[in-house]
């Protein structure tokens, strides 16, 4: 599993794409943003455009993220691209997942629980898979005060990619398309570089 | 002293008490403590940037405290968040807030035997 962290515009995405696409066998699209305006819109259609051509299978999941997996069996059972065994999926990304968590429902939910959800769903992902890259974004260096609920959203993020960290052999940050290594501990969980 | 820095909630505290050791550290929140108030155990300022903050909105110079605190303490620990990768601030203040905290930090790295930004738990040392 890979954790690739980066600001809005850093080429995370492309990065994760180019990496993901490296790897033989069926790769898959884990797509989390739902389409709300024009904006939304836009912003899908040129990560799709992106992405054309390099053999990705799409999944729209805006919410419960553990649900992918089943799709994914079933894509496989009728393709029956588990000869080649098990694929390979581009999460994209943890930013939106967790605000469809936290503000899809009437009231937000509270912080801890989407955390659980995201990490929990995600861990049981991961094992119909041969390799999961995941993007993040990093929100978390502004120094600004937001509201209450803004500010359970930046923790439960933090969280998350914490979580994420630990449980990933590779953490990569992207900056200005260039990916910095934060973690590569095959197998291992050494929070520390030195 | 060693400095660490990173964004919000990123567990820099968690980082430092793992890796400087909880049983030695005694944390303080905001608080630069003066010489008489601590104890045997290795000062660690959590939330340093909220102390900046704060002596900047009571008119004190936070510079000259901090280079009077160092003088006491030179062992220590000081955890500040990265406050300065956004969009400039329209108030006055904020903005000259983020400038002086990313000022004071810029002559602490400088000072530091040891530099590390955290991200997603992880310490990079950047110096």
């Amino acid at each position: 599993m890979v954790l690739v962290i980066g600001g809005s515009g850093s080429g995370k995405s492309l990065w994760a794409e180019g990496y993901v696409a490296s790897f033989p066998g069926q790769k898959y699209y884990l797509a989390t943003m739902h389409i709300y305006d024009e904006e939304t819109r836009g912003r899908i259609e040129r990560h799709r455009r992106q992405r054309s051509g390099k053999g990705f299978f799409t999944i729209e999941q805006p919410v419960d993220i553990r649900l992918a997996a089943d799709k994914i069996n079933l894509y496989q059972e009728r393709t029956e691209s588990c000869r080649h065994g098990k694929g390979v999926a581009l999460l994209e990304c943890i930013g939106s997942l967790a605000a469809n968590e936290m503000f899809g429902g009437q009231e937000p939910a509270a912080e801890e629980a989407v955390v659980e959800k995201i990490v929990s769903g995600i861990a049981s992902l991961k094992e119909e898979l041969k390799n999961l890259v995941i993007v993040s974004n990093n929100v978390f260096e502004d120094g600004k005060v937001y509201d209450d609920t803004t500010m359970a959203y930046i923790r439960a993020m933090g969280w998350i990619n914490e979580r994420l960290a630990a449980m990933a052999d590779q953490v990569v940050e992207v900056v200005a398309g260039i990916p910095v290594i934060l973690k590569e501990e095959p197998g291992g969980n050494v929070p520390c570089t030195f | 002293m060693k400095l660490v820095i990173g964004g919000y909630a990123q567990g820099k505290l968690a980082f430092v008490l793992e890796h400087y050791g909880a049983d030695r550290c005694r944390v303080w929140d905001g608080v630069l403590p003066k010489e008489a108030d601590a104890g045997m155990e290795m000062v660690v300022i959590d939330h340093f940037h909220n102390w900046v903050k704060g002596c900047m909105l009571g008119g004190g110079c936070p510079e000259a405290e901090v280079g009077e605190f160092l003088k006491n303490f030179p062992d220590c620990v000081i955890i500040s968040d990265e406050i300065g990768n956004g969009i400039v601030p329209v108030e006055a203040f904020e903005r000259q807030y983020r400038e002086q905290t990313g000022r004071i930090l810029v002559e602490l790295a400088g000072k530091a035997e040891e530099v590390v930004r955290v991200i997603c738990g992880i310490g990079q040392k950047i110096k």
